[in-house]
């Protein structure tokens, strides 16, 4: 197994190192315009660095999603194939290095987030100001938001949760578009489609339970489920892979 | 040692391999021969364990072809398959980290055999060199079964002739190399058996040896009568 994430990570380690570049010279520019009181450049640099931590832990999940594709698509996918693996640790190594991968990424964010927020405040000293300003535009959406360390942890980690579920359900319609409809016209569109339905019920699942709840065990249930929806479509994709996948 | 029973691969309306029933022993150098689209590839691909079969089942010693027989038998494609970031020696650590059987020692005597740098990236490689790079990869295994889709493909005369001899050195009384190659007379100089496959199906198995002092035929002769039709009826 530690092979197999071993594989997995270096496949896709050129594009994380390219967010990381990117997430240093976007830091970089926050921390000189702070310095210099630039504040157009601050500004710029803290929407990149927001618009990088979402984008950049969505991106890893895509990215595992294309190279599933490509390794059951292309001839490079012997290299995988061959060796003396099950799907199911095959896949596990898939999924354990792109969870670990975007719990990483998130977690890098997040405390990225965290010091740039205290920098700011201990610069401006305006944080009483800014929760304020918050609160009462969630107040205007009838929403009461404890706007706290914990709060955005939970938002955070369900945000991460939700998008490892969204990957592995793309697994399955990838597998499923792949395998079972092999050669069959629009196969690319039913996957897709499946994709959408899986992720549709899933939604509605998470909503019928977590209903009527307060934010914060909302957010805990919302993570656990995903989770466990996240581990229902890796066995069911394993199993497909192991019964019917050529490549 | 290797058997397909009733083996059939289906894509479509084509059937790629068709109710193959063949058994393979240690010891040989066995040569698969047919034109394209005969089902070489295909039947190697089964019994490598890459392809399911859509009916029918490769045994390897008794046990049906999985997750155990890739690490006893290896298959190398035609088709170049190293991932593109990988270098010569980022492909034999590949093969090291999943393969019991690896002989780091053996991949690079014979990339030394083959003038082939470790240090070359496999995407910069000709098709020549990427030939090469897989057979030595391939037989730095000590597998039980070799099989070699077209090895002496894009390959030129002097690195065909050190291809044979590396085929040759691994050949052993517990061990089985199956080849498959359009090159006919190439195959003759070293295979003992040869299987014909025609359209999916098996047409017939020789013992080469037995069959040139018998018939007087060699195995290009054999190639030429059971094909020779069938060139005719595609043209």
């Amino acid at each position: 197994m530690k092979n197999l994430i071993k594989y997995e990570f270096r496949k896709t380690w050129n594009t994380k190192m390219i967010i990381l570049g990117i997430a240093a010279f976007a830091e970089v520019a926050f921390l000189v315009s702070l310095y210099l009181n630039l504040e157009e450049i601050n500004g710029l640099s803290i929407f990149a660095l927001t618009m990088l931590a979402f984008g950049g832990v969505m991106f890893i999940g895509i990215q595992s999603v294309l190279t599933m594709h490509q390794d059951m698509n292309t001839r490079q996918g012997y290299m995988l194939y061959m060796t003396p693996n099950s799907c199911f640790k095959i896949l596990g190594g898939k999924v354990l290095e792109n969870g670990l991968s975007i719990f990483a990424a998130g977690a890098f964010f997040f405390a990225l987030g965290a010091l740039d927020v205290t920098l700011l405040v201990a610069h401006l000293g305006q944080l009483q100001e800014l929760i304020n300003v918050v609160n009462s535009f969630a107040k205007q959406l009838s929403m009461e938001l404890p706007l706290n360390a914990e709060f955005f942890g939970l938002l955070a980690l369900n945000f991460l949760c939700t998008w490892l579920n969204v990957v592995n359900t793309a697994y399955l319609a990838d597998v499923v578009a792949t395998c079972l409809l092999s050669g069959k016209k629009h196969n690319g569109w039913i996957g897709l489609l499946l994709f959408l339905v899986i992720s549709g019920a899933m939604s509605a699942l998470q909503q019928a339970i977590t209903k009527g709840m307060a934010w914060q065990p909302m957010l805990i249930w919302d993570a656990v489920i995903a989770l466990a929806c996240a581990a229902v479509m890796y066995a069911a994709t394993a199993f497909l892979m192991d019964r019917h996948l050529s490549v | 040692m290797l058997r397909s029973e009733e083996l059939t691969k289906a894509f479509g309306a084509k059937t790629a391999v068709d109710h193959v029933n063949l058994r393979l022993e240690a010891g040989h150098i066995c040569a698969m021969l047919g034109p394209n689209g005969s089902g070489k590839t295909t039947w190697m691909k089964m019994a490598a364990g890459l392809c399911k079969p859509t009916s029918g089942t490769v045994y390897f010693e008794g046990e049906p072809v999985g997750v155990n027989s890739r690490a006893s038998i290896a298959y190398m494609s035609t088709e170049p398959y190293f991932y593109t970031w990988m270098t010569l020696k980022d492909v034999g650590r590949y093969y090291g980290d999943f393969f019991a059987d690896y002989s780091a020692e053996r991949y690079r005597e014979l990339l030394d055999r083959f003038e082939l740098e470790e240090g070359l990236k496999t995407k910069t490689l000709s098709s020549g060199m990427m030939a090469k790079a897989k057979i030595a990869v391939t037989l730095a295994r000590d597998a039980k079964v070799w099989m070699l889709d077209e090895p002496f493909n894009g390959i030129d005369l002097v690195a065909r002739d050190r291809i044979k001899e590396a085929i040759i050195s691994a050949a052993a009384p517990d061990k089985l190399l199956l080849m498959s190659s359009h090159l006919v007379e190439e195959m003759e100089s070293i295979a003992d058996r040869a299987v014909f496959l025609r359209k999916g199906k098996l047409i017939k198995e020789v013992d080469i040896d037995t069959e040139r002092a018998e018939t007087g035929c060699s195995i290009a002769d054999e190639y030429r009568r059971i094909y020779g039709g069938q060139e005719e009826e595609d043209a």
